[in-house]
């Protein structure tokens, strides 16, 4: 969050008019003459203004006096919306920022034409991604256009959201504006780098201004970070501190940069200095907690994939874990034609919190899992409300950038990683496939879908609430329709245009023979023939769905039965919460149709559909109609939504499993329902040795059937089977 | 002492209660049972609330033909009618006898009073202790499953008496779904966790209390409700059994599933029975010092006991 603001405080400090009156403190130390700028502001702190006394303490680092006399200044007379502004800006540099989005209102309240408020709404939004940033930045181009600094935050927005050319004309009038305009300068830079170009000429001029600004590469390295550069990231981060040592916002970075790498005691290091040294913003602090939990963690590696899992669900989830990561990587392999150099780190957390951590200051959903290089952090399903999460959805999502990024070496629009990623889970499951929510059906309708050249700006600055959702449909839906048109290896060869720097523009033309608007209107035209009728129905279904749920709460079941299956045939799709096919299937459960109530939840099934109790309905059904290879099949499925808390689930399967002679497989569930605490330890136990004998391994079963005993003596079926055991002829 | 020691040493105090237990099956003991479901005050608990109360009722009588059980619903669930039914138990019950009192509803807490919520004026904690003090009955189980029922163990506590609340105090006051795990527990086969044929006390409080736990981790809520026991005059209410608790919730016969007492009964067994009884003894033994051993000593004298264990076990079912 506050990594990118560091400079922009700075920046401000030397344009604003209460700085203006002081002006050579804040631009002695721009240009590096700290001790001049030193003896400056102890002079300020001597003033009888107490706004300029605020600012010298401001610069002595003095944060508690510097906010006490910007709190003197706010209520006298001269107190008026540019104190304001730059009392906001103290508290965004010290991690306050809401109070700091309080006082650039209150500013915006007393004075509509404050630039600074406008610029500061604009930092505290870009730093959390929320999509005005751009509205704030174009206020202030509009009041100030003459002000370089305005113009080196639109650089940086510009290039935030992948607009290279737009972020270096903005760029390039600061520096009309102002020759020695550092962060127009680090925007340069950072293009040539993100273009794979030298960015040397621009780092000299850098250095000569001032040989000691460390932000320039701090905001070098951000920039590459949100390009996926992530080891790129890391070196600019050193060069920040190199020229910088007290820039603990780049100290901090850094730490966040290497734990994304897997580089867990340099990170230390680097956070406990930032703390040490009072510099405790959340991530630092938050990024501090986690390092410390991991003592609560275990490491598990083989030869291509580490698992990093709480001790307390290990056992139940590493079998899971490993062997999808090993499917997915044979799948990956083959499909993408290469092969991933070293393990794959999966970290699993069960707290979301600690999940959050680790996607602190990225855009995006970052809901579900994030990918660092070859590092992937996700939820565990325990972190989620059963039905919410699909971990196996989410780890070839994951997975699919660990190849994508490692194919095109971090050069790759985030549209594209991100549609295919989405277009993979659909591939592994036509379960799992892209869904149009009622958000993505409202964005097709009011024709809210982007050109796919400006398609990333709907993940990092979205311009409505549910945009990220909406882009993450759209590029997953565009991958989808390349395949259906041009076939799936043209998804493959637009990884290798990426790879060779192509631009998206490039890239299409090259393999699909299409201008990006010929393309657009392509793709519009297939999203229309396929989601229009939905969309235009859309409300005739909204209407549908609230006449059945009441007619399910006063228990109309009738009017279930009459209505719900031309709601479900209006907007099938739709699994979330409140789904017709849940009312539908409560409807026949009270009327014991049972063969209805199957129908039902198959069809909700088959839809994608994820509440586990809902499934485990169905697999109970299935069970008890004889059905059981069909149960087994629907259980499965549930393992991949919530295989943690439910003892049940896995004995249940084990038991389906075992009566389809799938011994391994049953050997697996019953270990994963011992793993979950059963109530029934014992019971568990010896099905697991039963399951071991019958696939063939005595010795694992006299294990099992000894643990069942040491529980139950008396147990009479373990017994039983000890003493078959002991009287076979192999004992 | 460790943790690991307290708990083997509870299994050995455990297997004693046991014996005693089978001693009280052999002198034809009675067990009454009052199950009442109060005030739902809406629907949905009023059904809910009366359901699991019936469900008692079935499994009572399934389990035990000859016990005697009350059960109170909807409009019986007053405090007048069940004062009569615990007056008329204490006329009745003989100090070997059981008595088990199960409330399911909702209760009040007011920082010093609980009250367990009836049709018509409620009863509190105290009438409950006084109406249940006068059963003769040594063995007494008090479960009650509503909301702020913690709030009702100092005034219920009473010789010879087991406690069980869905809450661990007064202030837990937001309604508990404990009731219908317990009731689950004891219509689950996997409830039995020592696989005796039946299930304790104990055993249905352990199966109740994951299952509730469960029921909040999977629904993501913060639990409001912490189900403890106590069956000790001193000592803090607790979760599981361990420290002097559970000795009587564990020897507390809820439900039989199977023949123990027919074998207890035949003259020709008691032999083996002892040699099954010594054999167990000294598998508890065994166990208490299984932290001390080597594994594999451990397990090889484990192995063999279990399996003169099963071969007793195998002569006694001829």
């Amino acid at each position: 969050m506050r990594r990118r603001s560091y400079w922009i405080v700075l920046l401000l400090a030397i344009a604003t008019p209460l700085a203006a009156a002081t002006p050579n403190c804040w631009v002695m130390r721009r240009h590096g003459q700290e001790n001049e700028s030193r003896v400056c502001f102890e002079q300020l702190t001597r003033n009888t203004d107490a706004g300029m006394r605020a600012e010298g303490f401001w610069g002595l680092e003095e944060w508690d006096s510097a906010n006490e006399q910007f709190r003197i200044a706010t209520r006298s007379p001269n107190g008026g919306a540019e104190t304001k502004a730059r009392w906001g800006m103290l508290l965004h540099e010290r991690f306050n920022d809401k109070d700091a989005s309080d006082l650039f209102r209150e500013a915006l309240a007393q004075d509509s034409t404050n630039v600074d408020a406008y610029l500061g709404l604009a930092i505290v939004s870009a730093d959390n991604f929320n999509g005005k940033a751009m509205l704030y930045v174009n206020k202030a181009l509009a009041l100030a256009p003459n002000r370089a600094e305005v113009h080196e935050l639109a650089a940086r927005f510009a290039l935030e959201n992948d607009d290279r050319d737009l972020a270096a004309t903005e760029a390039d009038r600061a520096l009309a504006l102002e020759s020695d305009a550092l962060d127009a300068i680090s925007v340069r830079a950072a293009i040539e780098l993100i273009s794979e170009r030298q960015p040397d000429t621009w780092l000299t001029r850098l250095q000569s201004v001032n040989p000691h600004y460390g932000s320039g590469y701090a905001q070098i390295a951000h920039h590459l970070e949100l390009h996926y550069r992530h080891d790129d990231a890391v070196a600019y981060y050193r060069k920040a501190i190199a020229a910088e040592p007290r820039l603990w916002s780049a100290h901090s970075d850094l730490g966040i940069g290497l734990m994304r790498l897997g580089q867990q005691e340099e990170a230390q290091k680097e956070l406990e200095l930032c703390y040490s040294n009072g510099y405790r913003d959340a991530a630092t602090v938050n990024s501090l907690r986690l390092l410390d939990s991991y003592k609560n963690y275990v490491t598990i590696r083989d030869a291509t994939t580490v698992l990093k899992l709480k001790k307390t669900e290990s056992d139940l989830l590493h079998p899971y874990l490993q062997d999808e990561l090993h499917r997915i990587i044979a799948a990956y392999n083959k499909k993408y034609a290469m092969r991933i150099s070293g393990p794959v780190q999966v970290e699993v957390y069960p707290d979301h919190e600690d999940f959050a951590v680790r996607t602190m200051g990225m855009p995006g959903l970052g809901a579900l899992g994030v990918t660092f290089g070859k590092v992937i952090a996700m939820d565990s399903p325990s972190a989620r409300k059963p039905g919410d999460f699909n971990w196996g959805a989410t780890l070839w999502h994951e997975m699919s950038h660990v190849y994508v990024l490692t194919a095109t070496k971090n050069h790759v629009p985030r549209w594209f990683t991100e549609g295919l990623a989405v277009h993979e889970e659909g591939e592994r499951s036509a379960e799992w496939s892209n869904r149009a929510t009622p958000d993505v059906l409202i964005a097709i309708r009011e024709k809210k879908l982007l050109p796919i050249l400006k398609l990333d700006r709907g993940f990092v600055y979205p311009q409505y609430p549910s945009q990220v959702v909406v882009s993450y449909f759209q590029a997953g839906s565009i991958c989808d329709f390349i395949k259906a048109n041009w076939g799936e290896p043209k998804l493959l060869e637009m990884v290798h245009s990426y790879a060779d720097l192509k631009t998206t523009q490039e890239a299409i033309k090259q393999n699909l023979g299409l201008t990006p608007e010929q393309f657009d209107e392509q793709y519009l035209d297939w999203i229309d023939k396929r989601y229009s009728p939905q969309a235009s129905h859309f409300d005739e279904w909204r209407e549908k769905l609230k006449l059945i749920a009441a007619a399910a709460q006063s228990q109309q079941w009738d009017i279930i039965i009459n209505a719900g299956p031309a709601a479900i045939a209006l907007y099938p799709e739709y699994i979330s919460e409140g789904n017709v096919y849940g009312f539908l299937a409560e409807c026949y459960r009270e009327k014991n149709d049972v063969a209805a109530e199957i129908r039902t939840l198959a069809a909700y099934e088959h839809a994608g559909g994820q509440d586990p109790a809902m499934l485990k309905r169905l697999a109970t059904l299935e069970e008890q109609s004889g059905s059981k290879s069909a149960a087994a099949e629907t259980l499965t499925r549930v393992l991949y939504i919530y295989p943690v808390n439910d003892a049940d689930l896995h004995r249940q399967l084990g038991d389906l499993l075992y009566e389809q002679k799938s011994y391994d497989k049953a050997v697996l569930e019953f270990g994963s329902a011992i793993a979950s605490h059963p109530v029934d330890r014992a019971g568990t136990e010896l099905r697991l040795a039963q399951a071991y004998l019958a696939g063939g391994h005595k010795d694992q079963a006299e294990e099992s059937v000894l643990a069942a005993l040491e529980i139950a003596p008396n147990y009479a079926p373990a017994q039983k089977l000890l003493l078959e055991l002991h009287q076979s002829p192999n004992k | 002492m460790t943790r690991v020691r307290r708990s083997k040493r509870w299994r050995l105090l455990h297997r004693v209660c046991a014996i005693l237990c089978l001693s009280a099956i052999q002198s034809r003991a009675a067990t009454y049972y009052v199950i009442v479901a109060g005030l739902g005050g809406e629907a949905d608990y009023e059904q809910r609330f009366t359901a699991a109360a019936k469900d008692l009722d079935k499994i009572f009588r399934t389990s035990e033909p000859t016990g005697q059980i009350y059960t109170l619903v909807q409009q019986q669930a007053t405090s007048s009618r069940l004062k009569n039914t615990l007056s008329t138990i204490a006329r009745s019950a003989r100090p070997q006898d059981a008595f088990v009192l199960v409330l399911i509803g909702h209760g009040s807490f007011d920082g010093s009073v609980y009250k367990f919520n009836l049709l018509g004026p409620d009863v509190d904690a105290e009438e409950i202790a006084e109406m249940c003090n006068r059963i003769a009955s040594q063995r007494q189980l008090i479960v009650d499953t509503s909301s702020a029922s913690g709030g009702a163990i100092p005034a219920l506590r009473y010789p010879g008496r087991a406690i069980v609340t869905a809450t661990k105090s007064g202030t837990e006051k937001n309604a508990t779904v404990f009731a219908r795990y317990w009731v689950e527990a004891l219509q689950d086969p996997s409830a039995d966790t020592d696989k005796s044929d039946s299930i304790s006390a104990l055993e249905a409080f352990t199966y109740a209390t994951k299952k509730t736990a469960t029921f909040y981790e999977s629904q993501k809520r913060l639990a409001t409700e912490h189900a403890v026991f106590t069956d000790v005059i001193g000592g803090d209410p607790v979760r599981e059994a361990g420290t002097g608790q559970g000795y009587l919730m564990s020897s507390f016969t809820l439900v039989r599933f199977g023949d123990l007492q027919q074998i207890a009964n035949n003259p020709a067994k008691r032999e083996l029975l002892q040699k099954k009884e010594d054999l167990e003894q000294k598998i508890d033994t065994l166990k208490y010092q299984k932290a001390a051993m080597d594994p594999a000593d451990y397990k090889r004298q484990l192995t063999a006991m279990l399996l003169d264990l099963a071969q007793v076990q195998q002569e006694l079912d001829k």
